[in-house]
């Protein structure tokens, strides 16, 4: 026990220190950053001041109704900021208006037509220096026209109440069997409630990625590094000191340290950007609320991460093993990293659908649960039962391949020259009697 | 004294081809133990036996009366003949880290690691990495790495090889100390002139099998003396037609004179006596290289 803890700190403080891990984390740290901010980058390139941007001129020569009626719709939005100036004359006067006004552009609303057109309601363009109308602003404006149109039309033969109904879009909800019929069981029923929450989608998300990144990342670090052993050959004096599975143990042991390590800066580094003020506004605009975290789908999440990550850092272990030189290497691992990729992508794009029945199967094949079962927890419906056979058939797998990876691991270290294929590597386990 | 490390009929196989055949050999306390062979004589596998890397088909092997486990691990040492360190870590770093491995605390291993750096003159090297040493300085790591932890049993494969003399003088002193401090060390090597001045007992394999096996002294007394090394003043002639004689070469300053019988020594000393004044006289015991070519060589052929 004493030695595994020595290996795992040997580990642990030579892969910190090492240049390249600083450089990647501290890499990886600014460009998360930098994401954070981009939404605040938008705001603040596109915006321009925010005065004259929020402010657009009406022109309604002969509908002041009209213009009445669409300032009425804006100013009565949640958090409108739109401020209407109203403005006279012929076009050249409306545009040296607008611009002397610092004005975002302004509304034209078109006179009334030739005999006969009146009643028909009025065109309505926006004219501003580029040509063009920013989506945010034809998002408030659009419904807001279309609602004069409608009481133009109308034109007091609907009562109010009706006309509000009649530009209310029609709602289409989707509910369950279960549900409607109030059969649920209990426990999936209040399960239900939450089921749709971004939080959980973000969460299912957010732990799929960090797995696969985290298999991949440090799994290759793991392998380089029981190559580089082996090709420095300081292998053969560790193997007759320490135990191989003490050796390898304590390696992916610390190389999971490190990676939590680097997740943890990573998970600082988020935390500290989205605190500053101007960032926790745009947070704001999505909408997202944390004290929603699913906890349940964390826990799970955390469990399936860790055991995940042990099934593969075993099998890297072992690959490395067997090579004996690094730029071997990538082609060694190149099984693992599509089983990973597999598990990664299984998830991701059956988000929408956790029910399938490849996300069943997957999410009890060791490899791929660690991302499916997330989802399956996560997102789809699930009984308690198939989370255990899930967890145990993970557990079995960790032990028999981790046995496996020793095996390998032993024998492995030992074969120098070219990767062996895996019936000179069983035939070498027969000879060294491993 | 007692034999600390005993190899007793130790047999290893690699599927059909016979690696090891039937080696016994026991090393004592305080002994340096000569293992010499040809290229895949089972050398290499005989010392990965001993070292619990890879298991015997058949015999055994005790450290000081025990099999092989945990205990052990922390009495051997090690220097393969292929010397590895990490390259990339500081020097002191990684040698403490295999110290504590081998079952040191860390303070153990940092005054153990300081007295062999003292020794070899190589404390400027405590704070710098492997890759920036010379070859010779990186094997003379490589072997204070093989020694930090005070093992009982050592295991020396090519310890000297690649240095130069100056360092070889260093690195004998240093395994001649850890005899006489009462450590048991298997040493191979292909110098024989490092076994002649080491070692008291060798074993010769030769394809997987042992050959010759004993005291130095002993095996040398086995085999004829079969050269006579004589320096004269002037030249010497007609030593050829002496019988027992099978050669002469050389010019007087130095005649090797080869020979079939050792009763020929005595003519060829009066012969020698009679036409010249003689410097040197010497009938020459075998070397262990000409033993060692001598026993490997007639088998392979």
């Amino acid at each position: 026990m004493n030695r595994l803890g020595t290996v795992i700190g040997f580990t642990f403080k030579n892969k910190v220190r090492t240049k390249s891990f600083m450089i990647t984390t501290l890499l990886l740290a600014l460009l998360m950053t930098i994401g954070i901010h981009i939404p605040f980058f938008i705001q603040l390139f596109t915006g321009g001041d925010s005065d004259s941007a929020n402010k657009i001129g009406i022109a309604a020569e002969d509908h002041p109704e009209i213009a009445q009626q669409i300032e009425d719709y804006v100013s009565a939005l949640p958090d409108n900021e739109l401020q209407f100036v109203p403005l006279q004359g012929d076009t050249a006067a409306l545009n040296k208006q607008a611009q002397d006004q610092d004005l975002a552009g302004y509304l034209e609303i078109a006179p009334a037509g030739p005999q006969g057109t009146e009643n028909d309601f009025p065109s309505v363009q926006y004219v501003s220096k580029s040509g063009s109308i920013p989506a945010d602003l034809q998002a408030s404006l659009q419904p807001a026209i279309e609602n004069a149109k409608t009481r133009f039309i109308a034109e007091g033969a609907l009562s109010d109440e009706q006309i509000k109904q009649l530009t209310t879009p029609a709602q289409l909800t989707a509910i369950s069997y279960e549900k409607l019929s109030g059969t649920g069981t209990e426990g999936t029923d209040e399960g239900q409630g939450d089921k749709f929450n971004p939080m959980n989608f973000i969460t299912v998300y957010v732990l799929m990625t960090l797995f696969f990144f985290s298999a991949m990342l440090t799994g290759n670090m793991i392998a380089s590094e029981v190559t580089a052993e082996k090709s420095s050959r300081v292998m053969e004096i560790l193997i007759t000191s320490v135990s191989p599975l003490t050796q390898m143990f304590g390696k992916v042991i610390g190389v999971f340290l490190v990676g939590l390590v680097q997740i943890g800066i990573f998970g600082v580094t988020i935390a500290i950007n989205l605190m500053l003020p101007y960032n926790r506004d745009v947070l704001a605009g999505f909408d997202l609320d944390f004290s929603q975290m699913p906890l349940d789908v964390l826990a799970y999440g955390l469990i399936f991460y860790i055991l995940g990550y042990f099934l593969y850092a075993l099998l890297y272990a072992a690959v490395g093993s067997i090579v004996s030189r690094t730029e071997d290497l990538g082609q060694a691992v190149t099984p693992l990293t599509m089983l990973s990729l597999a598990a990664f992508y299984i998830g991701i794009f059956s988000l929408n659908n956790t029910n399938s029945l490849l996300m069943k199967i997957s999410s009890f094949v060791p490899f791929t649960s660690p991302t499916t079962m997330i989802a399956r927890i996560g997102l789809g419906e699930i009984a308690f039962w198939e989370i255990a056979v899930s967890l145990v058939l993970l557990i079995a797998a960790i032990f028999f391949f981790g046995w496996l990876s020793a095996k390998i691991y032993r024998t492995g270290v030992l074969m120098y020259g070219k990767r062996p294929s895996f019936k000179e590597l069983r035939k070498a386990m027969k000879a060294y009697k491993i | 004294m007692a034999e600390r490390l005993v190899l007793r009929d130790v047999v290893k196989r690699y599927g059909d081809k016979t690696a090891v055949d039937r080696i016994s050999l026991g090393v004592q306390e305080g002994e340096i133990y000569g293992l010499l062979g040809a290229n895949g004589a089972g050398k290499t596998t005989t010392m990965r036996m001993v070292l619990g890397l890879i298991y015997p088909d058949d015999g055994t092997i005790t450290y000081g009366g025990k099999a092989y486990g945990g205990d052990v691990q922390r009495i051997v040492g090690y220097l393969p003949e292929e010397r590895g360190l990490y390259p990339k870590v500081k020097v002191s770093e990684q040698i403490v880290y295999l110290a504590k491995l081998r079952g040191m605390n860390g303070s153990e291993a940092e005054q153990s690691l300081k007295y062999w750096m003292n020794k070899f003159e190589a404390e400027e090297y405590y704070d710098k990495r492997i890759e920036e040493l010379s070859k010779g300085n990186q094997q003379k790591m490589g072997f204070i790495a093989a020694v930090v932890h005070r093992p009982q049993i050592l295991i020396l494969d090519e310890a000297f090889s690649g240095l130069d003399p100056v360092n070889v003088e260093l690195l004998k002193l240093a395994v001649k100390e850890l005899r006489d401090q009462g450590a048991s060390i298997l040493f191979s090597t292909h110098r024989m002139e490092h076994v002649e001045e080491l070692c008291r007992n060798i074993t010769i394999l030769d394809r997987s099998k042992t050959v010759l096996q004993g005291d130095i002294r002993e095996i040398k007394n086995r085999f004829p003396r079969e050269q006579i090394l004589l320096k004269t003043n002037s030249a010497v002639t007609g030593l050829e037609s002496i019988p027992g004689v099978i050669g002469v070469e050389g010019d007087p300053e130095s005649y090797l004179i080869r020979i079939d019988d050792e009763a020929a020594a005595v003519p060829v000393l009066t012969e020698a006596m009679r036409q010249s004044e003689v410097r040197h006289f010497e009938v020459k015991e075998p070397t262990l290289n000409q033993i060692f070519i001598r026993s490997v060589g007639e088998r392979n052929e």
